[in-house]
């Protein structure tokens, strides 16, 4: 494959950008809830949070497959509702389930793409070759794709977005369900499609560690909205350092917790976690504060910040709060329902 | 819209189905009991027993063509399951995320039911030579059949996916099948004349366009008279349009 892009990883394009996004369902479900970002060419971006938290809807937006119920939606500056054939022509998507064909070969399913791809005929046999080729596939690529592993359809998937080299990469939660070989070769591959040729990459995923290998910059998406941005780092940092776990050995009662130990950010029956900024300096504090409330503590632990604690943090903030409203209202909509 | 562009993707999408058919065939096959038991069965009997007025032609003779046309019916009102499983395994999302437009794939899937359709005419030509049954065997007529057929497959399969997309599930589109297919068999002129029904079904099958189509195919088969040739056909050619046209305004329903 040739490399036509300068060394810069990223640049001043802006290869997406979403203001105000926004998608709600009939019963006023609202699986994007007014969202603003914008993603620069050649970077990788990626969109977190638990499952419901609306990314795959966001995708489904940048691809056409769903409309936005309002707010703006530019791919490389050209408006996603406008123009939907023109923006899927710059784009390569990659799914959340399986979706190549199982009862055509791998060869088909590239060949198919391309041509629906209007990938120029002269060069489409090297294109899905090369394609082939860089997903490790090219040994087999005469077999019917439903004798395939579930790691391999995955790699097709991906050969298949590559075929019409997308500007724009969308992957919806590409290593779901992969063993952790595959998961590593497929991420080797995102990173080398990144590096290689430029490719500006969305990702969606709830697995931090995915996150963390991979992206450039996140976003944490909860309840259909942004709950914070930043790049990894920024992000771990922000969560104000380490996460002390305290296993009890009774039930605890409701106590207050001195701010200046840390704040507790969860805690049931069992155990408590506690938030600090030096966890090595907050465990002698955190027993003698249990111990003279005569709480029996069983362990103590220490978890160094990483991207699932500011994952924890910032889906779990709003989980505490405004999902539990929409339970509460749920639960009544449906005993109205079933009257 | 790119016009070529536009053909391109259509046939594409009818090359995916032709791909599959090769590699796998056995439901092309099984497709031929059905109608062959029709004839076979249903024909031979009421062909010996004399008991339906055919006209100049004999019963098996007659119902020729109104087999063809029923098995061709199955086919496409049963395709929008084929566009629901299909969803079901993501090929619906992975066509529609292409750059093609959404009509073009909606032809071209309809295309692939007229694929089917010829392969099951040509089956049932086969079938009729064999069972001695008296058909005219000129190529513009042959030709003629073919290109009913296709557009007959087409039409109804557009209509199905139409409905795919707003029963989106595999049972509900069975149901709908069942509930269509019946009514336009039996009160069409596949299998008995119009002229002995009821008179409030002869009205019916006035509106029923199976009546039109296979009386398309038997002046082409039989008779070689083209009196109704141009009605039949600028009929199926309009609704085929619209139904294509609607169906790929709807079509992306079916993902949501």
């Amino acid at each position: 494959m040739v490399l036509d892009l300068d060394n810069a990883k990223t640049s001043d394009i802006t290869a997406i950008k979403a203001d105000n996004l926004q998608k709600i369902y009939r019963d006023n479900i609202r699986a994007v809830d007014g969202i603003s970002f914008s993603v620069r060419q050649g970077e990788i971006f990626g969109l977190l949070g638990p499952n419901g938290a609306g990314k795959t809807t966001t995708i489904k937006m940048m691809i056409t497959l769903t409309k936005a119920t309002s707010g703006q939606l530019h791919v490389f500056g050209i408006d996603v509702s406008k123009s939907p054939e023109e923006v899927r022509e710059m784009l390569g998507y990659v799914p959340q389930s399986i979706s190549v064909d199982g009862d055509l070969t791998a060869y088909e399913n590239l060949l198919i793409f391309a041509k629906l791809s209007y990938v120029d005929k002269k060069e489409r046999n090297e294109r899905i070759q090369n394609a082939l080729e860089y997903m490790d596939l090219s040994e087999r690529a005469n077999d019917l794709v439903k004798r395939y592993s579930g790691g391999m359809m995955r790699r097709l998937e991906i050969a298949q977005a590559l075929v019409n080299r997308p500007r724009l990469l969308l992957l919806d939660e590409p290593s779901i369900g992969l063993d952790p070989s595959s998961k590593k070769q497929v991420w080797k591959s995102i990173k080398q499609l990144n590096q290689e040729f430029g490719t500006t990459i969305l990702i969606t995923t709830h697995d931090m560690n995915e996150a963390d290998e991979l992206c450039d910059r996140i976003a944490i998406m909860s309840e259909g909205k942004i709950a914070i941005m930043g790049t990894p780092a920024d992000l771990k940092k922000g969560v104000g350092g380490d996460i002390i776990t305290v296993n009890l050995g009774s039930a605890c009662p409701s106590i207050s917790f001195p701010k200046e130990i840390g704040t507790i950010i969860l805690d049931n029956e069992k155990s408590i976690q506690i938030l600090t900024t030096n966890g090595e300096e907050a465990i002698p504090l955190i027993a003698d504060f249990f111990k003279s409330h005569e709480i029996k503590m069983d362990s103590i632990s220490i978890n160094k910040a990483n991207l699932d604690d500011v994952f924890m943090k910032y889906a779990k903030r709003r989980l505490s709060n405004d999902v539990y409203k929409t339970v509460r209202s749920t639960r009544r909509d449906f005993t109205r329902h079933s009257r | 819209m790119n016009i070529v562009r536009f053909v391109k993707s259509s046939v594409t999408v009818a090359e995916m189905e032709a791909r599959k058919i090769r590699h796998d065939s056995t439901e092309l096959w099984t497709r031929i009991i059905q109608p062959a038991l029709w004839l076979l069965i249903f024909g031979e009997t009421f062909n010996a027993i004399r008991a339906m007025p055919s006209g100049n032609f004999s019963y098996l003779q007659f119902i020729t063509p109104g087999i063809l046309a029923q098995s061709v019916l199955f086919i496409s009102i049963f395709y929008g399951i084929t566009v629901v499983w299909e969803r079901d395994v993501g090929i619906i999302t992975k066509l529609l995320s292409t750059p093609s437009p959404r009509s073009s794939i909606v032809l071209g899937k309809s295309l692939a039911a007229s694929l089917r359709g010829v392969f099951q005419a040509i089956m049932i030509f086969g079938l009729a030579l064999l069972l001695g049954v008296k058909i005219r065997l000129d190529l513009p007529d042959i030709l003629g059949i073919f290109a009913v057929v296709i557009l007959f497959a087409m039409c109804f399969s557009s209509l199905s996916m139409l409905l795919a997309s707003f029963m989106k599930t595999r049972d509900r589109m069975m149901g709908i099948g069942q509930a269509l297919t019946m009514p336009l068999f039996f009160a069409s002129n596949a299998i008995y004349p119009i002229s002995i029904m009821p008179v409030w079904l002869q009205y019916i099958s006035i509106a029923n366009p199976l009546s039109y189509v296979v009386d398309a195919i038997r002046s082409m088969l039989l008779s070689g008279t083209y009196a109704n040739l141009p009605v039949d056909i600028l009929a199926l050619l309009i609704s085929t349009t619209i139904f294509v046209v609607l169906a790929s305004k709807t079509i992306k329903q079916l993902l949501e």
